[in-house]
Formats: structure tokens, sequence, C-alpha cells
């Protein structure tokens, strides 16, 4: 799991920010590599440290770093395949938060020994969530606040989100079809050619 | 109430036969349409379909021979290959029963290993699927895997882009940026086990031990860094230039062993590296003797004796009073007394 997000922080910061930036936080790490490869193992506890040093250099709170990166992965055209993979949670907002119980079977499916952390959603009312996120690594709750931020507007769907600081997330659904969200063909462009 | 489970069989109204199998064809005893699940009339075209005969709408790839729906639930039992009629590329899998009493025929059909051209082809939603069918996950799959083996691809390609940096890099002499002994080794092992012809060059610098004795070691590295950038000069790049031991080089040349040719190669080297070289206000001369060979000058050319023959014909290089090229040729023609160096 660190690896893959330290590998998403590289691009993140390099996207956002720039290389030198990136190189900054590297350094401040005191990381002898620039690159981060998503396939390989990095010691537990890396991706933590790496962020509270982005934190640092960028004068923002980690917690920021991690929810604007797990907005980005979702948003970035550079990363479509995230967006599409969360897309495949169902045809509505709702669905897609409780397809996320099974994402680390999917996960594991796609590539056996990429651990997915452990979630499960309780639906405490009519469209009043509450998503339980539990990982290795600290950030994670966060990076799944903006993630789930992100595909609430790809749906269209208006809502509050909020971590409780821990590794319970809150999701108020206002609305279910606020915007008009993007579209989602099943078939990806590419694909069998 | 869209349904019933009686002892005598489940009866389910169009809707509900709909939402459970949306790919599913009723026909009637003698094989013409009454419903179809809506997700197969779109595969089929939109076409009015109420009527339309099983033989009309589909080719049977399996069981051979079947043509309708009878003959197919005669020969196969209950599984059964097809192709819509007008798009072969999209291929059916199905199971058919005969119904009791009615003699209704009912058939499921799902896409197999199709799906995905056939979602790309209809623009079907997962909403064309039952909520049973694995058609997400199957999709979900193929774009994972997609994902994943396109991140291995990039990853084969850094760890390759670095795996040729490091052999680049135990290859390379780092004074002179040339080549180092062991770079010399591998081209000369490969041309003599291709037996290519080649040309080669095994020079010494003259007078390099007094510069590096008189001028100290910066002053030899200077020289030695100067001798790299005039031999990289008179190479091509599939030529190899290495330096193999202190003051001490050898030049392959590939596909050249003319002798003329050669020995205008070897005299702009000298002449190149007899020019007055100033370090540090200070004046530093060297010169360069050449060996010459080809490797037509051997009978049976392997690195260790071609480095031996190009060795003595250095040699007597030296001998002949330095600054110059001898080529092993010459040296058989016109032996010299002492020729065993």
């Amino acid at each position: 799991m660190d690896a893959l997000l330290l590998r998403s922080l590289q691009g993140y910061v390099r996207d956002t920010f720039g290389q030198p930036v990136w190189q900054a936080i590297c350094r401040k790490a005191l990381i002898k590599f620039e690159t981060f490869e998503p396939m390989l193992r990095y010691d537990p506890g890396m991706a933590d440290r790496v962020a509270d040093c982005a934190a640092k250099v960028l004068g923002r709170s980690v917690d920021t770093v991690w929810e604007d990166m797990g907005t980005y992965l979702v948003t970035n055209p550079g990363h479509e395949g995230v967006r599409r993979l969360l897309r495949f949670g169902g045809l509505g907002f709702a669905d897609f938060l409780h397809s996320l119980e099974e994402a680390p079977g999917r996960a594991r499916l796609a590539l056996p020994g990429l651990e997915l952390p452990e979630l499960s959603l309780t639906e405490l009312g009519p469209d009043l969530f509450e998503l339980t996120c539990q990982s290795s690594v600290r950030g994670m709750p966060r990076v799944l606040v903006g993630m789930v931020r992100a595909m609430a507007d790809d749906y269209g769907a208006l809502c509050l989100i909020d971590s409780d600081g821990g590794d319970r997330i809150s999701v108020q659904v206002l609305d279910r079809a606020h915007g008009r969200g993007r579209r989602f063909d099943l078939a990806a462009p590419g694909l069998l050619q | 109430m869209t349904g019933q489970v009686t002892p005598a069989g489940i009866d389910l109204d169009a809707a509900a036969l709909a939402r459970f199998m949306p790919m599913h064809l009723l026909l009637d005893a003698e094989g013409r349409v009454q419903s179809a699940g809506p997700t197969l009339a779109r595969v089929l075209g939109g076409q009015s379909l109420i009527g339309a005969r099983f033989e009309d709408l589909f080719q049977v790839r399996s069981p051979g021979g079947a043509v309708t729906v009878a003959e197919v639930l005669d020969k196969a039992g209950h599984r059964f290959r097809l192709v819509p009629r007008g798009k072969p590329v999209i291929g059916l899998r199905g199971l058919g029963q005969r119904l009791q009493g009615s003699g209704q025929v009912l058939l499921n059909l799902s896409f197999g290993i199709d799906l995905i051209a056939a979602v790309k082809e209809f623009a079907l939603t997962d909403a064309d699927f039952a909520a049973t069918d694995l058609a997400m996950e199957l999709l979900y799959l193929a774009e994972a895997n997609a994902a994943v083996t396109h991140e291995l691809r990039g990853l084969n390609l850094r760890l390759e882009g670095a795996r040729l940096a490091a052999e680049d890099e135990a290859l390379t002499d780092p004074l002179t940026g040339l080549r180092n002994r062991r770079a010399a080794d591998l081209v000369l092992d490969r041309l003599c086990q291709a037996r290519a012809p080649f040309g080669l060059m095994h020079l010494d610098l003259d007078f390099f031990k007094a510069v590096n004795d008189s001028l100290g070691h910066a002053a030899g590295d200077f020289v030695l860094e100067t001798v790299g950038r005039i031999l990289r000069q008179q190479v091509r790049a599939e030529d190899c230039a290495a330096r193999i031991g202190g003051d001490e080089f050898v030049i392959i040349l590939p596909g050249r062993a003319e002798p003329p040719m050669l020995q205008a190669i070897a005299s702009r080297i000298i002449a190149g590296i007899s020019q007055p070289l100033t370090f540090d206000g200070q004046q530093c001369r060297v010169s360069g003797s050449i060996g010459i060979l080809r490797s037509q000058d051997l009978l049976d050319p392997d690195p260790a004796r071609v480095l031996a023959a190009s060795d003595r014909a250095l040699y007597a290089a030296k001998h002949a009073g330095r600054g110059r090229a001898v080529s092993l040729a010459e040296l058989v023609l016109q032996p010299v007394s002492d020729g065993q160096a």
C-alpha cells in the first residue's frame, strides 16, 4: 500500500507544484532517490513519513495534502483508470459507496498481494453513511475523503463528507442528482484494440 | 404480484422474466419468438422480433448441423453456441429448455468472452445486465488487468533504462570517457567469434612517465583526457576506442582492414598526440607509438592472440624510434631481430 500511495504522492506533487518541490520533499525525507515504483515494496510507514515532509515543504497540514492527493487521483486525466475502476462500483453514488466494501476483494483479484485498506459502510439513515477505513497508513482515511469527494462530483451528487480525525468518515448526501455528473461508458476506449 | 411458485412450476410474467433474464428468448412450439429480454432485443438490432423464426435470427455454431431450435435442443441437450445473423463478431452462449405442457422453448443467452466487444458495440450499461451477472466483474477485471500490465510495462522500461545506464557505466573508463578494458575484450571476443574482419591499433604513449613524474598526476590525467578526446575524434560510432591500461589504448575498427586507411588514421592520431600541451602554465610533450593489426594477419584470431600480436607490432614501433605506427604485416615481411616482446 505504501508503494501505491508514494507513487501517487509523487505524481500529485510533480504535476501540481513541479519537480523541484518534489525533490525538496525527497531531500527533507532523507531519501536517496526521487522515483517511487508502484509495483515495488517500501518500508511500512514510509508513505506517512514522506507525506509529513510534503506538508512541511508545502506549508499545509498533512491531512490537506492527503485529501488533495485523493481528489487528484480521481480527477487527473492521467489517472483516468482510477476513476473508471471506481465507477464500476455502481450506477449511482449510493451504489458506489456500498461497493467500497468490495474494493479490497476486487483489488486482490486484479493484483494478488495488493493490500487495500479494509472498508466498511454503515447506513445510519436515509442518505447518511459512515465509512470506516482500517489501514496501516495513517493518512489513508484522508486520502479516502478526497477520493469520495471527487467521486460524488463525478456522479453529480451533492454531499458533505468529513473525517472524524480517526478512521471514520461521515458522508451525508444532500442531493443525489445535484449536477449532471460525468459520463461513464462501460467499455474503456482502447481496450480490445 | 408478478409471479408465483406452485408445485407444478414457476409462473413469471414478462416483466419479471425480463428482469431475471434480460437476454432470454421465449419461443412458441414452432420456434417463433413470443418475447425477448430487453438486452437481447438491443443486440438483435431493435427489429420487430415477435413472430420471427429462430433460424432467421441466429446461425448455430454448435451443435454442428443444427439449424432450428428443435434441432439445437435435440442434439445438444441444453448447451449451445450461436451467432446473431449480421453480427458475426458477437458470440452467444446459451441454455435452453422446452416447457412442459405448452411446448414453448425458453432460451437464456450470455455473451461469454465476447462481453467486452458486445458492451462496446451496443453501448451497454450495468442496467442491461441482471444483478447476479458477473459481467461487471469481468469488465472491471479486464480494465484492472490492463492498468496493471501498463504499470508493469512502465516499470520494465524504467528498469531497462537503469540497466543500460549501469552497463554503460561498467564499460566506460571514467577519466577519458573511452571504453575500458572489459568493453574492449567484449568487442574483440564478439568480432573473433563472428570471424568478422577488423583493424586494430594498439597505442602506447611515449614519455608519459616523464610527464607524470615531473609535473604530477594531475598533469598526467590531463594528458590522458586529451588523448581520449583525440581518439574519440578519430573513430566512428561503430568503432571501439578503449583505455586498457595506465597509458595504453586499443582502437578496434570493425570492417576496416585496408592497410593505407589504418596507416592514415594512426598517423593522424600520433600527430594529434604529439602536439605540445600546456597544463598549469607548464608544457607537457608526449607522443605515441602504435602497433597496427588486421584480423586477416592471424590464421585463427582470438582475443589473446590478437592482443599479443598487436603488442609485437607496438614493440617494433617503439624499437624503431617511437612516434610512429608499425603494422604486423610489415613485421612479418621484415622480422625484427628481437621481435619476441
